[in-house]
């Protein structure tokens, strides 16, 4: 059988030449040359390569330089916060106390809820539901913890990491978890904490 | 001419193929177990053995050098005694390479399990698994080598270049990946460190792709695709211009799988542009095999081994077009540390690899027998399930690799990220992740039907343990180069001349890439204070590697916005200098923790918190992932591998005092009392000896040798 291959010169099917003498095995192969796209495609490919590498070493662009990248992404940021806040300053929207509850909640369990457990019984950080607090029970005094943290206990600042309506928000929603007496709660620590009968 | 009669040597194959099904079947359960494990933490069985973080690696290693490892050398003591004309050199040096070859794997599963780590992707196993590597590596060079000396044909055929070529990169690769100095029976520290190991590693990686998974693969492509279908190769001359093309090309793009990492700039550009210039090589490969199969579609249609092939080719040419997609830095900014990454590797591992194989092992296993395939209804339901399974593992991946980096891309309109907990975008995941492994068993049920199909042919023949053939002897190959020869052609009776040529077009990039790093002090610029671990945080380190958190936790934050936003400050080479071995990781299927211990830092924890998170993760976060990790907080530091570790670090150049190994442990000593007396304080009852101690010591220390950001002006 690889005898008669070996004779013929062209392939049945295709009527294209075999390469003379190359047999393995039964193995024969064409005279096909390189597809011309694949040819082209390979030359762009070079092409795009070379200037490439010429933006990095010989024009040391920007665009491909990550550190600049990076210089540029925040200088834009930048520019388009002051150009905000140049800008005509937003109407608050007026928002029910369930809107405020729901959006604080939702803060609650993304933030919150890692430390303090999911209904604020507390876990590794204190019991939000009862009436002890380490810092203060005031709006204020809780305020200032979350803004600044008290980062020998672990409690971190999240003054970079959600806004004030977010903060005030939660702050509210902790508020409304006082007394709901969920299940496996963290004993109490700190001070008894009583609301001014004036406050809010 | 007078013939010379000879018997081919078919045990050495067929074994080879019989340890191929069986590590196939491992290789492939293992990686349905992993696909489960990543959503449902129970399926880790609280056992610090059977916990993702060392699965996996068992995992990756079976299916790479094992399952595939065998598939590989099938085909080559199979095709290269057919295509030279010759039995092997020696069956003595193939029976070594076997059973040596499967003793490596025996030994890489139990280490690994047992937590033997050298904490690099892909190349895990550590030095005593490493040095029989090398041994058998070369053994089964030996043979190859002097099989091409004895042949009876004048040139080497396409498969037997592709086979030259894998031999030597994949033994340039493993040794200089694996040079590292031993501290205990077991365990090393590489010499290399922080970038330097980072991009020798991926260098080693991506052409383990390159020259494990692809070259040899392509070798066994051009004997059994044109032997399956009957049909004379397209191209002998894209066979010449994609063979040269691809492996000088392919050894340069190792750093495209650390784009936007503290690699240098100039790295990263030719990663991504030799990525570019691999797309028309590959293709050369794929489309010498479609092109191949002109003139035999309509036995494609019949033939369930074709339609493997061709399913095959067609996914190693989608995947050879994807990974240099993945190499364009706006597309790598978001399918970098996602699942992305693994849908495109599986287009390869199960399409290319597995398909490929299959295919061979139908075809092969009948002639072995001298009988008939069982039952070519049970192959073609095996391709249709493997095909489906492609479809169904892939695509969850990619539409969760996508959606989860947009959403930590994700702003609201004050500037602040839209999902801060980085939980949150994990639990979007979850179906696909489900999906995913419903993909990953279909494939597995596919392979099942092969092992009955493969066994009941066997059962049907009788094995051809020598199967007898002749040919000629060959005429002395001392014929100078002829005046109507090609220098390619001269090439080709030149076996060892072939060699050299591969090897130099092989080193080239290598070279051009690692050798820099080393000798220009720019790329690494030195941070003044970044300073050694102490004892306490090295052994903590050793339990990161140990317990493989680098398989889902990076340790590399990219420079941008919404990065430094969630992490803090972008990662800078200096800082990682003392790391043998780095750990940038791969893959964030948990947050990244190179700033996890800084304290002004956006994902600070207090101790407490880790040491419960480590224990019972879903305590602290119903939704979470993350496998509990309870033994770390039963066992004990192994204090007595302090001064060894210590003294081998001073050796590869961290600037510990002299004599400080004798002091290491008492300092040990007293960081771990204040971190257990800081627990106790939070009403956590706990030993200072315990090993999670030091796993929080050293999540404590990341990132906070540099707390400002630098002012760049170098």
């Amino acid at each position: 059988m690889t005898q008669d291959k070996k004779q013929q010169e062209y392939d049945d099917l295709t009527k294209i030449k075999y390469i003379g003498g190359h047999d393995y095995d039964g193995i024969r192969e064409l005279d096909n040359r390189l597809p011309p796209w694949l040819k082209y495609l390979f030359y762009v490919t070079i092409v795009f390569a070379v200037s490439y590498l010429m933006l990095v070493f010989v024009f040391e662009d920007d665009s491909v330089i990550q550190e600049k990248e990076y210089q540029n992404e925040m200088a834009a940021l930048h520019q388009a916060e002051e150009q905000e806040a140049e800008a005509a300053p937003v109407e608050v929207k007026e928002r029910t106390q369930e809107e405020i509850l729901a959006a604080g909640k939702v803060t609650f369990g993304k933030i919150c809820s890692v430390c303090h457990g999911k209904f604020g019984e507390g876990l590794v950080g204190p019991n939000m539901t009862d009436e002890y607090w380490i810092h203060g029970g005031s709006f204020e005094d809780m305020k200032t913890v979350v803004l600044n943290g008290v980062i020998e206990k672990g409690m971190i600042s999240y003054k970079n990491q959600l806004s004030n309506t977010q903060i005030d928000d939660v702050l509210t929603y902790i508020h409304s978890l006082q007394g709901t007496n969920p299940p496996n709660q963290k004993e109490p620590q700190g001070e008894k904490y009583v609301p001014e009968a004036n406050a809010e | 001419m007078e013939l010379e009669k000879f018997m081919y040597d078919n045990k050495i194959t067929r074994n080879f193929a019989v340890a191929t099904v069986v590590w196939g079947v491992v290789g492939l359960l293992m990686g349905l177990i992993v696909a489960l494990q990543i959503f449902i933490p129970a399926m880790n069985f609280n056992l610090e053995f059977t916990t993702f973080g060392r699965t996996r690696p068992l995992h990756t290693n079976a299916a790479i050098f094992a399952f595939v490892g065998n598939a590989i050398f099938t085909a080559v003591y199979y095709s290269m005694q057919r295509l030279l004309k010759t039995r092997m050199f020696s069956d003595l040096l193939g029976k070594i390479h076997f059973w040596g070859w499967q003793l490596i794997i025996v030994a890489a599963a139990v280490t690994l399990l047992a937590g033997y780590t050298s904490g690099k992707e892909y190349a895990e196993l550590e030095w005593p698994i490493d040095l029989a590597i090398t041994v058998v590596w070369v053994i089964f060079g030996i043979n190859m080598f002097g099989t091409l000396l004895i042949r009876r044909t004048s040139h080497i055929y396409v498969a037997i270049w592709f086979y030259i070529a894998t031999w030597v990169t994949v033994a340039v690769l493993h040794i200089v990946n694996s040079i590292e100095i031993p501290y205990s029976l077991l365990k090393s520290y590489p010499v290399y460190a922080g970038v330097q190991d980072a991009l020798v590693q991926w260098w080693y990686g991506h052409n383990a792709v390159a020259f494990f998974l692809t070259t040899p693969f392509l070798g066994l492509m051009y004997y059994f695709v044109p032997k399956a279908a009957n049909r004379p190769i397209y191209s002998y001359k894209l066979s010449i211009v994609h063979f040269w093309s691809l492996i000088f090309i392919y050894i340069w793009a190792g750093p495209h799988h650390l784009l936007y990492t503290s690699l240098p700039n100039w790295l990263q550009a030719l990663g991504t542009t030799f990525s570019i210039m691999l797309i028309a090589p590959s293709w050369g490969g794929m489309i010498n095999g479609l092109l191949t199969l002109r003139g035999a579609w309509d036995k494609v249609r019949r033939d369930p081994i074709l339609k493997m092939f061709v399913v095959g080719l067609t996914a190693y040419g989608m995947s050879t077009f994807e990974g240099p997609m993945l190499s364009l830095k706006t597309v790598n900014a978001i399918s970098h540390y996602t699942d992305w990454t693994i849908g495109h590797v599986h287009i390869g591992a199960l399409g290319w690899n597995g398909l490929m194989t299959f295919g061979m092992l139908y075809w092969l296993i009948p002639r072995l027998y001298n009988t008939k395939l069982w039952s070519t209804k049970l192959a073609n339901a095996h391709f249709w399930l493997a095909t489906l399974a492609i479809i169904f593992y892939a695509v969850p991946l990619y539409i969760g690799g996508i959606t989860q980096a947009l959403m930590w891309k994700q702003f609201t309109p004050d500037g602040f990220l839209l999902y801060p907990n980085f939980l949150e975008t994990v639990t979007q995941l979850i179906p696909m992740y489900a999906i995913r492994a419903f993909g990953g068993s279909l494939y597995v049920t596919g392979m099942l039907l092969a092992v009955v199909n493969i066994v009941k042919t066997a059962q049907a023949g009788t094995f051809l343990k020598e199967e007898a053939a002749e040919a000629p002897a060959l005429k002395t190959q001392e014929m100078p180069k002829q005046d109507n020869e090609s220098w390619h052609g001269f090439l080709e009776r030149k076996p060892i001349r072939f060699l050299i040529f591969a090897t130099i077009a092989i080193l080239i990039g290598g070279l051009f890439e690692i050798v820099p790093t080393y000798l220009v002090k720019s790329n690494v610029p030195t941070i003044s204070s970044v300073k050694p671990y102490t004892p306490l945080e090295l052994q903590g380190r050793d339990i990161y590697i140990k317990e493989g958190c680098y398989n889902c936790h990076s340790q590399m934050i990219r420079p941008f916005r919404s990065e430094v936003e969630r992490y803090g400050e972008y990662s800078k080479a200096g800082e990682f200098v003392y790391d043998h071995p780095f750990q940038f990781g791969s893959k964030r299927t948990g947050p990244d923790l190179a700033r996890e211990g800084v304290k002004t830092g956006k994902i600070y924890k207090p101790n407490a918190w880790h040491y419960n998170h480590f224990i019972d993760p879903q305590k602290m976060n119903e939704a979470s992932i993350m496998p509990p990790y309870p033994w770390l907080a039963e066992k004990d530091i192994d204090l007595s591998s302090t001064p060894a570790k210590i003294r081998v670090m001073k050796k590869l150049g961290v600037p510990y005092p002299d004599n400080y190994e004798h002091q290491a442990n008492d300092d040990l000593k007293a960081q771990a009392e204040e971190i257990a007396q800081n627990l106790r304080e939070a009403g956590i009852e706990t030993e200072s000896t315990k090993e999670i101690i030091a796993l929080i010591a050293y999540i404590q220390r990341l990132g906070t040798d540099i707390t400002t950001p630098e002012t760049s002006n170098e």
